[in-house]
């Protein structure tokens, strides 16, 4: 075996199924295994309060995959997000608490609905382009949310409903940490079709829609069906992540998936990074753990200044906004760029030639 | 030799403009043939009819004997028409690589789900389907840059991939849409011969919209003349040499002082 430390000097690979391997070198391998591992040693190492927060973190990562797919990889704007999202958790939770059914069966139907809600709303995109897209999907948002807390017999209305924890046999995951290795594990699975997905004549033919569609269209790909397909493949994970989110809090009710849910998974796909499945997990972590860091570093300052309280709270809405702004301007690739720079920089370091 | 294309009294009005009127001619198998005229002549509206981007007006358009007027543009493909762009229409974001296998689209058949999970068919077919899209990267002289970005290369190299992934589609029916426009001489000279060659040795017939005249002669089998939409002149570079209408096209009517 070669040094693992060591980076190859140049190409080495002598057949195409070399070439063309997720991992294809003993580096890469290793830092595969090595990220798993981190992953999953994590609840040993912090405390129960950030397991909770890191698998905050896991299910938006789940679902900003899912947002990515359709956003940066087939290029439609969607800002129904949230409505999907919602769509994942009651199908679960009505699925779970009115009838019975067990989570694991209840969890991958959860997406296949959310799958042909998001299909369905995905039709328009064929006529509709950019700005006249996401109006209509933000109607998806409306639409979604209304018929949630109308439909009061099966919703429960806007009192919403409550859910439990998932079981596997005897063992249930209501601890954080049981529940932070199914998010975990969901994650990983998510990560790896995502990444085969974006590699294979699917995810190529996404690409191709989004940077020229007619172009596309001569390649000989079908516009509707590739276009309706990204809905629903990425529906599915946001129902997917919807599903998990449910069971997390054990609450659903209409105002957790308001338009204000939507815009913090488009800002997370932006920070993040438009068509990279790092950026998204990158832009999902940055977007859940902003508001916490954010909180302790107002109660570090009004330990100092009290009076200020109100204020500095105010001010953490500013700087949210302030930190979309600031990204859109200087690195619209996002933390996905940033990352791809730094990873350039320490290749020649400490030689910048 | 038999048709493999035969355009019949096509016409295309875009409200009150006729882009072409009445246009009929016939591209033989296995030749080299060009479309020629002046400026807004035409001739990308007609390549448009051909490829389904536009949908003429009246007329029909057969190829290999079956009507394909009413068909959208990607059956067209899986029949075996491939199009280059005359602006290069790549995908900037992916590699060359990328845009060349993306150019198998059709010819693949792993969905959504088999090919997320990377496993078995779908694995094989993407190796499968990367030996073919090699070949068109060593026919086209890519192999240094297949895995660069599109948008990042050069002009005349884009051209070259935008070439490559009409070849990678493995067409009988190659319309090529002013492949050398913009080039210096010798780019020209590369690409007249991978026209030459695509056409010998992948027996492959091609459409061509050329504007230099001297490659246009000495390459084709087959010419045809728009001009204003109309089609002034069909026959061999010499005949078409020797037409008035033609000449009268491109450099004006004779006056006597």
């Amino acid at each position: 075996m070669r040094n693992l430390f060591v980076r190859e000097s140049g190409n080495y690979k002598t057949s195409y199924s070399d070439d063309m391997k997720l991992f294809g070198t003993t580096g890469a391998k290793v830092k595969a295994l090595l990220i798993v591992l981190i992953v999953l040693t994590l609840p040993l190492f912090v405390s129960n309060y950030w397991i909770g927060l890191f698998t905050l973190c896991a299910i938006a990562s789940v679902g900003a995959i899912g947002l990515n797919i359709l956003t940066g990889l087939t290029g439609q704007i969607s800002i129904g997000v949230g409505a999907f999202l919602g769509v994942g958790g009651y199908t679960s939770a009505i699925l779970t608490s009115t009838y019975g059914i067990s989570f694991w069966i209840a969890l991958p139907i959860a997406g296949i609905v959310t799958a042909l809600i998001g299909g369905l709303f995905g039709i328009p995109s064929l006529r509709l382009k950019g700005l006249y897209l996401a109006i209509a999907t933000l109607a998806a948002q409306v639409i979604i949310l209304f018929v949630i807390s109308r439909w009061d017999s099966l919703t429960g209305g806007t009192a919403g409903m409550v859910l439990n924890r998932p079981t596997i046999g005897e063992f249930s995951l209501s601890t954080n940490t049981g529940y932070y290795y199914l998010c975990a594990i969901i994650l990983l699975l998510t990560v790896l079709y995502a990444t085969n997905l974006i590699r294979t004549r699917t995810g190529r033919a996404f690409l191709a829609v989004r940077d020229r569609d007619i172009a596309a269209q001569i390649m000989g790909i079908n516009l509707f069906q590739y276009k309706v397909m990204a809905f629903a493949i990425s529906s599915f994970f946001v129902g997917i992540a919807g599903a998990l989110l449910a069971h997390y809090t054990m609450i659903v009710s209409p105002e957790l998936y308001n338009f204000h849910v939507s815009i913090e998974y488009l800002a997370m796909i932006l920070i993040g990074g438009l068509g990279s499945v790092f950026g998204s997990i990158l832009g999902a972590v940055f977007i859940t753990l902003l508001p916490v860091s954010l909180s302790s570093v107002i109660d570090m300052l009004a330990a100092f200044a009290p009076d200020l309280y109100q204020l500095l709270s105010a001010f953490k809405d500013f700087v949210f906004g302030a930190v979309i702004i600031i990204f859109l301007i200087f690195e619209p690739g996002g933390l996905a760029h940033i990352w791809l720079n730094i990873k350039k920089y320490f290749k020649l370091w400490p030689f910048s030639y | 030799m038999e048709p493999i294309l035969e355009i019949e009294a096509v016409s295309l009005q875009f409200g009150g403009v006729k882009a072409l009127d009445d246009v009929t001619y016939h591209i033989e198998k296995g030749e080299i043939f060009s479309l020629i005229g002046p400026n807004g002549a035409g001739k990308t509206s007609m390549l448009n009819c051909i490829s389904g981007l536009y949908q003429p007006t009246s007329g029909s358009i057969r190829y290999k004997g079956q009507e394909i007027v009413n068909k959208k543009p990607y059956h067209r493909t899986t029949l075996g028409i491939a199009r280059a762009f005359q602006n290069i229409a790549l995908f900037a974001h992916m590699s060359v690589l990328d845009n060349l296998k993306l150019g198998r689209h059709t010819l693949m058949n792993s969905g959504a789900i088999s090919g997320g999970m990377y496993v078995g068919k779908a694995a094989n077919e993407e190796i499968e389907h990367r030996k073919k899209v090699e070949e068109v990267i060593e026919f086209l002289e890519l192999q240094d840059i297949r895995h660069t970005p599109v948008g990042t290369l050069p002009y005349g190299l884009q051209k070259r991939v935008e070439v490559g992934r009409a070849l990678a589609l493995g067409p009988e029916l190659i319309l090529l849409d002013e492949p050398m426009a913009g080039m210096n001489n010798s780019e020209k000279d590369l690409m007249a011969r991978f026209i030459l060659d695509m056409h010998e040795v992948m027996d492959i017939t091609v459409v061509l919209i050329e504007h230099d005249l001297g490659i246009v002669m000495n390459l084709s089998d087959h010419i045809a003349v728009l001009d204003f939409g109309k089609r002034i002149g069909f026959g061999t570079p010499e005949e078409i040499q020797k037409n008035p209408d033609v000449i009268r096209a491109y450099i004006g009517e004779e006056t006597v002082i």
